[in-house]
């Protein structure tokens, strides 16, 4: 794992619209990491970034995605009209000059990623304080420092196939297990009409859904990297054993609901769901049972009671941790059967319509213990193939052969992408791919990609 | 490094079946050209660091006087030409200098920012400007327009000024070095030489990579015009030089190189095309060029061209040109009529071969039936006549020996040359387009090569565009081909990762880009071909090549 932190030069947020004047220009800058850096530094970072957004305007309707210079690059995202988020990462021009600044090549960091990372520290702002342009001038750089400042800090980045094609873990049920699963959300619902179930998350593997597409993976992320790793810590120190003799609790606030007085410290999130056309704010609660994670959503506006909750512990809590043995069940004989048809092989499956994520090359949940990686050559290659959706179009393939004696092989069928990493001394392309079709039958029975 | 190469031979060993795994067509032991790998040099060249930067440029020494000291040159010029050295050297001082004071001109110019932003952004929206595929700017250090590829320069001092206020903001405030800036269609890159700064704005699929090598074409180009000594003196004398004073006549020539280095698949592998000429009729025309000049002694190089290939090139023993001079030298010829009526005396500044100093040229056409051009180039800067005589004694020579006819049918695609047609000849339908380069000689050849009357045509079409449309394509030219190769050219010649083998297949075509120690190849075939059938196609393909390999290419190195 690469100790990201030390990574990133600066990272900061400007909105040239703030401090139009000469002399306000410390207005401009919303937030700025490191604190240490001098506001004379602050301004010019600033300065250069302003001016580099101007420049490409006259060439391009586009936003300006990033300037690289020979030892860093910047990576712009601009999510809001006038509002502009700039990573600063110390990514060398070329891999010769990575000597010079003493690194070595496994320690860069993909371009992508540090992208990726941007728009997803927005998406999870957006998610809580509510999209930048909607915060009152007066407490937005107080708003930004509380949230950012923490988030940069706890934010863990690995050279990984997960944080290069970010996506969602589905567990695949029988169809009874789900089945309960189901009927539990629905009775639930009928029962209290103002809570909306809006996800259910065994372990980081999720099973239900009830929010549009890029809400859902924001919320997961929360969950998977955030909420629950911290939580499973707690239980493991051995708060949970009383925990666990309850059935289950509320996790979020995070020292549960006991009085009136938990009530005002529910959180408020931004969220849209499924059928929704807008994104409106709500509470977000949440609940768990041994693996099992309940997210439910209330409406602000609503008036809520403590022994609403109190009913609520009363009815999920036996529901829940039923239904939680019943899929740890399920999961150990999958595990069972997928043992047998495991191989040193690594693949990666991905689908941008649901975000369905699948790969051999897994990490476990909370990244404390390193998966067994892939080379950041094999990783730049797939990278590459990943956001070049365009060159395969529809139905596609590719292989290349990187030095090493790594084959990487990507399809695409539709919105679905398959990765395979084969590698191999002396083999030919036709050898390679008859073993990708074979992967590929034996990981994806029933999910079409070309060639047959 | 070695090893991964060694590696790459066992691979194609068992990649391809037995009969090809030692053929390299093209390969030859000795090569007039130097097959030194500009991608390579251009990498290490790209990873310098700031301080390396400013003395890179005057460390290399003289070739030219080299050869002057080695034929008895008078001692005069040797004493002239150290001295342009030594001025050299305080190039670098002077470049801090002027660095720290670009620092005070861009607080002004943030200063002004405001004011001159409506104006330039107009100009910048006008029509002789707005989407345009790829924008060429040269300007000074200083920050004056020296070049623009479309619109006015003069109109173009305000996005001269922030570019300039750019660079230099970096290179001061972060000591760094800006290389580019990119949004999701649109990649600027940089790259600051000398006394000059190139900047390329362009929405094609050409990487950064791809772009900076035309950017330093660019400049080698006004360097072939000027010397980079005298580039460089210049600029330490006045910093606000208005250098288009010297360039009058370079902006065409950069015009049409910009053009040729968009439609060549020379400059994407770095190589030359040669005219496929039947062995014997070659080696006449090289037979000629010596005995007619093997008494002149200071003659460097002789070199036939015709429409941007390379017939043959004789050279003074121990030196080589370099792939991209020969594609100055071909532009040069391309783009100035005025050879086809005289005999022409020209200095000419080989950039890769001596940037300090100029050859002197003699440059004619064989005769007014024959569209070979014949560039004399020597050290000796009174020599025209001895050369004129000569150039007369090859062009009669060639005619009687037949070879103007040679070359004419060659030109003018004769339907009866194997290599006129190559696809056709070879007899394998399912493969739309290929381009082979031989690494070791530095030469390719492709599926269609470029002819005389095309070449005229691609200028014409690009004086009406530049600009970018969406066009249904019903049929692929040979250049939609090239451009489709692009993001494979870079994949296997980036540095970093450098891939080996690529098979991409899409609902469009099936593409084969595959490279070895010997040769690269890259085959277009029809889209969802089996990857067998495929490699067999390959194998076939590189085995006619090594058929036609003395006809294709240039197999020995000759020399005076």
């Amino acid at each position: 794992m690469i100790d990201f932190k030390t990574k990133i030069s600066s990272f900061f947020i400007f909105n040239s619209s703030l401090g139009p004047k000469e002399g306000e220009e410390l207005k401009r800058i919303l937030f700025f990491h490191p604190n240490q850096v001098t506001t004379d530094a602050r301004k010019m970072q600033v300065g250069l970034c302003e001016a580099v957004v101007k420049f490409m305007s006259t060439f391009s309707s586009e936003p300006c995605d990033a300037l690289q210079t020979q030892t860093n690059r910047y990576i712009f995202y601009q999510p809001e009209k006038n509002f502009w988020m700039v990573l600063v990462v110390r990514i060398p021009y070329t891999t010769k000059a990575l000597s010079a600044i003493g690194e070595s090549r496994g320690e860069v960091i993909e371009p992508t990623i540090m992208y990726d990372l941007l728009v997803s520290a927005y998406k999870m702002f957006r998610m809580f304080m509510g999209p930048f342009q909607n915060i009152p001038i007066e407490d937005i750089y107080t708003t930004c420092e509380e949230f950012f400042t923490p988030y940069i800090l706890s934010k863990n980045i690995t050279n990984d196939i997960s944080d290069v094609i970010q996506g969602i873990h589905y567990l695949p049920l029988d169809k009874n297990s789900f089945f309960k699963v189901i009927c539990f959300i629905d009775l639930l619902e009928i029962n209290y009409p103002d809570f909306k179930c809006i996800s259910f998350v065994y372990n980081d593997q999720l099973i239900w859904n009830a929010l549009s597409k890029n809400d859902m993976l924001t919320l997961y992320q929360y969950l998977v990297q955030k909420l629950l790793p911290t939580q499973v810590a707690k239980e493991i120190q051995g708060d949970a054993v009383a925990a666990a003799q309850r059935h289950g609790r509320f996790i979020s606030p995070p020292e549960g609901i006991r009085n009136k007085e938990d009530l005002q410290k529910l959180v408020k999130v931004y969220l849209m769901c499924e059928d929704d056309t807008e994104t409106k704010q709500y509470y977000l609660i949440v609940y768990r049972t041994l693996s099992a994670t309940v997210c439910f959503i209330v409406d602000v506006n609503t008036n809520l009671q403590i022994e609403t909750f109190r009913s609520l512990d009363a009815f999920i809590g036996p529901q829940l941790s039923t239904i939680a043995s019943t899929i740890s069940e399920q999961c150990t004989i999958q595990a069972l059967q997928n043992a047998q048809i495991t191989s040193d092989t690594k693949f990666v499956y991905f689908n941008r319509l649901n975000l369905a994520f699948k790969s051999s090359v897994n990490r476990p949940i909370n990244k404390l213990i390193p998966s067994t990686t892939l080379k950041p050559e094999v990783l730049s290659i797939i990278a590459g193939m990943h956001s070049d959706k365009k060159s395969l179009g529809n139905y596609g393939e590719i292989i290349v052969k990187i030095p090493d004696e790594y084959w990487i092989t990507g399809k695409t069928s539709n919105e679905r992408e398959f990765y395979v990493i084969i590698q191999e001394k002396n083999a030919t392309l036709k050898e390679i791919s008859d073993e990708v079709k074979r992967i590929c039958e034996a990981q994806m029975k029933g999910v079409f990609f070309y060639p047959i | 490094m070695a090893s991964t190469s060694k590696d790459n031979t066992n691979n194609c060993t068992a990649e391809q079946s037995n009969v090809t795994d030692t053929l390299e067509p093209g390969a030859c032991s000795e090569s007039i050209l130097n097959p030194t790998d500009s991608f390579e040099e251009f990498a290490s060249e790209m990873s310098s660091s700031l301080q390396d930067r400013d003395s890179s440029l005057t460390a290399k020494g003289s070739t030219i006087s080299e050869i002057q000291s080695e034929i008895g040159e008078s001692s005069k010029e040797n004493a002239q030409m150290k001295n342009t050295k030594s001025s050299d050297d305080l190039q670098s001082k002077d470049g801090a200098m002027s660095a720290s004071a670009s620092n005070s001109n861009l607080t002004e110019q943030n200063g002004v920012d405001e004011d001159c932003d409506n104006e330039k952004d107009d100009y910048l929206q006008s029509p002789e400007l707005v989407n345009k595929e790829k924008h060429v700017f040269i300007l000074s250090s200083a920050g004056k327009p020296i070049y623009s590829r479309y619109g006015n320069e003069d109109k173009l001092a305000g996005l001269c000024g922030v570019i300039q206020a750019l660079v230099s903001f970096i290179e001061e405030q972060n000591q760094d070095i800006l290389r580019s800036i990119n949004t999701k269609d649109c990649k600027a890159v940089f790259l600051v030489k000398g006394p000059l700064i190139l900047v390329a704005v362009s929405k094609s699929n050409e990487s950064e990579t791809q772009l900076v090598l035309q950017l330093t074409y660019a400049f080698n180009q006004v360097v072939s015009m000027l010397t980079l000594t005298q580039l460089n003196r210049i600029f330490e004398q006045r910093r606000n030089y208005d250098l288009r004073r010297l360039l009058s006549g370079v902006e065409r020539l950069i015009d049409n190189l910009l053009v040729f280095m968009e439609k060549d698949p020379a400059f994407l592998l770095g190589a030359v095309r040669c005219l496929p000429l039947p062995e014997k009729a070659r080696e006449n025309i090289t037979n000629a060029i010596i005995s007619a000049c093997n008494k002149i002694r200071d003659l460097v190089f002789a070199i036939m061209i015709a429409g941007n290939q390379l017939i043959t090139l004789v050279r003074m023993k121990k030196y080589t040109l370099h792939p991209s001079d020969i594609h100055l030298l071909f532009n040069l010829v391309r783009s100035s009529e005025s050879f086809k009526t005289a005999e022409s005396w020209t200095p000419i500044c080989l950039p890769k071969f001596d940037a300090t100093g100029f050859l002197h040229g003699h440059v004619s056409y064989i005769s007014e039936d024959c569209q070979a051009c014949l560039l004399l180039l020597t050290v000796q800067r009174d020599a025209f006549f001895p050369l004129s005589q000569a150039k007369h004694t090859i062009a009669e020579k060639l005619r009687r020996s037949n070879c103007l006819v040679a070359i004419n049918d060659a030109l003018n695609r004769n339907e009866e040359l194997p290599t006129t047609n190559p696809l056709k000849h070879i007899g394998i339908p399912e493969i739309r387009h290929f381009m082979y380069k031989s690494k070791s000689t530095a030469q390719l050849f492709t599926s269609d090569p470029i002819s005389l009357d095309r070449l005229q045509d691609y200028r014409t079409r690009h004086k009406e565009g530049g600009d970018i449309t969406v066009k249904k394509i019903e049929k692929l030219s040979d250049i939609d081909y090239v451009r489709n190769y692009r993001k494979f050219c870079s994949q296997i010649h980036c540095t970093s990762i450098p891939a080996k083998l690529i098979f991409r297949s899409n609902s469009h075509d099936t593409v084969i880009a595959w490279v070895t120690n010997g040769f690269e190849l890259y085959v277009t075939f029809d889209p969802l071909m089996e990857k067998d059938q495929a490699i067999r196609a390959v194998d076939r393909l590189i085995q006619w090549i090594k058929k036609e390999e003395h006809r294709i290419f240039i197999m020995n190195a000759p020399t005076f």
